[in-house]
């Protein structure tokens, strides 16, 4: 039997996002603004809940970058007349790629102790452009131009997310995020480094098949035919190939996210208000039942695994949910390794075995262990701040039977997400659905 | 007075480096050593830790080569170089850097099962920078 973290229920009842994208490239999209984006998609949330910006008590704001990105600080507040919440109190709160899935647990917590009883969180992020002219963030700006960040630039941006004092002069903490996990899969579990090349593309077919089926995703061409447009017979043997470069020690280049720009949102209620709050609910509620939480800085060996060990432990310990209570995963995969180890450590793939579900095609959306139905940061994409809040979105649409046709086959009663980021910040999400 | 003081660690930490030091923190009633130093125990959670100088005797557990994605251009002046999870003799353990690992001698202690291998630390001084900073070097028994 399940319970709930909180002190009190908290249910997700409303969710918005809008397409991921490359604004700057698309004519139709090019000058869209952070406000536009996050205004849509909390508004979206709103009406999927059926109520207005005037029911909403507080709002969440989250961006990883605000400076860099949109050259302004305490973004929350520049936003909030947009969707209808001019006076309401906020909060701006960054977490980097982790920043989706804590937005949901400060929503959770603010209506849980019983301050607020409706609270819409949202994050935004322009990861394939900056503020015009891109130069420094000293240079004024104009009002709605955008320039493209290549990169190579944002790599180099990256660095601000370690540690000044010890992880960037020490090199290695900074540089171990993107092979790490693949090693300690391949030492531990006793694969050769030939079977996690074939894992780790198969992960990159399974993803791109779901967001083939996902109209807000960012791509969805599917390696099958890229594979027979360049001449290869299939989608394995082209990812395995020089067009596939290796980057890494073992990853190669589709297994890197795909920096884009999005929003998302979502409206959290107190369970037992939602009767007077939500009057035109057309949906069932999906309870948060709880977050698990752990943080490690970067100079701390296998930090992804360890946190992710501690925060699953967390949330299974509090709610009593187990992996073997979970009918959809989803994981943030900028990496796309951590996919095949959170799902391992959750226990929603077996400790060991994981990788053959994986290259067998299990955890594709048609799948019987359906991982990342929305494509995950390779295929879907990743507008950083924004992906935790987008997962949310895609997990709550599967869990109606609202996703068409990349519908998991068996309705999703409990999820895990488990989200990542910051160098590095895990959060454990358990979401279960509220039966009549 | 309380024993928690607002004091120096990290430049310290660094003029050791100048003067052929390695300090860590080491806690006055666990014994636990943090490396790289810092304030409080993260083993009994002690609030306050004594300067304590390591003897540089390490294992690396893992072991992550670099490519393309995880190199930088200055990286090339230590030579052949891995990645991996380095424990103290005094029990730290941490993400460094090892000097002296390369594609072959990893496949042969990979292979043999000769993990951990034991690595010494050094003081490095990288290019373009004002400050020395700590790196560890594989021993000479697994070059040959």
């Amino acid at each position: 039997m399940s319970k709930s973290m909180y002190g009190r229920s908290v249910s997700i009842i409303g969710v918005g996002c809008t397409p991921f994208m490359y604004t700057v490239d698309n004519p139709e999209t090019n000058n869209l603004t952070e406000h536009e984006l996050l205004g849509y998609a909390a508004l979206s949330a709103m009406e999927d809940a059926g109520i207005r910006a005037t029911d909403v008590d507080y709002y969440f704001h989250g961006q990883a970058s605000p400076l860099a990105g949109s050259n302004q600080l305490t973004p929350n507040i520049h936003c909030g007349n947009w969707f209808g919440m001019k006076g309401k109190g906020s909060i701006h709160h960054s977490e980097a790629c982790c920043t989706g899935y804590l937005a949901l647990d400060l929503a959770a917590n603010y209506v849980a102790s019983g301050k607020y009883d409706c609270v819409m969180t949202g994050a935004v992020e322009f990861g394939d452009s900056n503020a015009y002219p891109n130069d420094s963030v000293e240079t004024p700006k104009h009002p709605y131009k955008r320039e493209k960040v290549t990169m190579e630039k944002f790599l180099f941006t990256t660095k601000w997310l370690y540690d000044r004092v010890y992880a960037r002069a020490m090199m290695a903490p900074m540089e171990l995020i993107y092979d790490d996990a693949a090693e300690e899969y391949v030492r531990t579990r006793g694969i050769t480094a030939e079977q996690m090349d074939d894992t780790l593309n198969w992960m990159c077919i399974n993803n791109r098949r779901n967001a083939s089926k996902n109209p807000l995703a960012i791509v969805h061409e599917t390696y099958q035919e890229i594979a027979e447009q360049n001449g290869f017979a299939t989608d394995l043997d082209y990812l395995r190939s020089p067009y596939n470069p290796r980057m890494g020690d073992f990853l190669r280049a589709a297994c890197l996210e795909l920096k884009c720009d999005g929003a998302a949102a979502v409206i959290v209620c107190a369970t037992e208000k939602i009767p007077e709050i939500c009057k035109n609910l057309k949906h069932k509620p999906i309870e948060i039942l709880g977050v698990g939480a752990s943080s490690y800085n970067a100079i701390n060996p296998h930090f992804e695994i360890r946190a992710t060990e501690n925060a699953v432990k967390e949330v299974y310990d509090r709610t009593g949910v187990t992996g073997d209570d979970l009918d959809i995963f989803f994981a943030n995969d900028f990496i796309i390794t951590s996919h095949l180890i959170s799902a391992e450590i959750a226990g929603y793939l077996p400790y060991g075995e994981g990788w053959k579900y994986i290259c067998e095609g299990r955890t594709a959306y048609d799948g019987d262990k359906p991982i990342n139905t929305n494509g995950g940061r390779t295929s879907f994409g990743h507008a950083h701040a924004a992906s935790g809040l987008a997962d949310v979105y895609e997990c709550c649409k599967q869990m109606r039977g609202e996703c068409g046709e990349r519908q998991v086959k068996k309705l999703p009663k409990t999820a895990m997400l488990r989200g990542y980021g910051g160098a590095q910040n895990v959060a454990a999400v358990v979401l279960k659905t509220i039966e009549d | 007075m309380g024993e928690v003081k607002l004091e120096k660690i990290v430049q310290p930490f660094y003029e050791a480096l100048e003067e052929g030091k390695i300090m860590g923190r080491k806690c006055p009633e666990c014994g636990a050593v943090e490396f790289p130093p810092v304030y409080a125990c993260n083993t009994c959670g002690c609030l306050h830790t004594d300067w304590y100088e390591i003897s540089g005797n390490a294992k690396m557990h893992s072991i992550v080569m670099p490519a393309a994605l995880s190199s930088k251009p200055d990286y090339k002046d230590m030579g052949k170089y891995a990645y991996g999870e380095i424990e103290l003799e005094e029990g730290a353990r941490f993400n460094g850097v090892v000097r002296g690992m390369t594609k072959k001698i990893r496949k042969k202690i990979m292979e043999e099962g000769l993990l951990p291998v034991e690595v010494h630390a050094a003081i490095y001084q990288q290019p373009g920078v004002d400050y020395k900073t700590v790196v560890f070097d594989l021993d000479e028994k697994y070059l040959q």
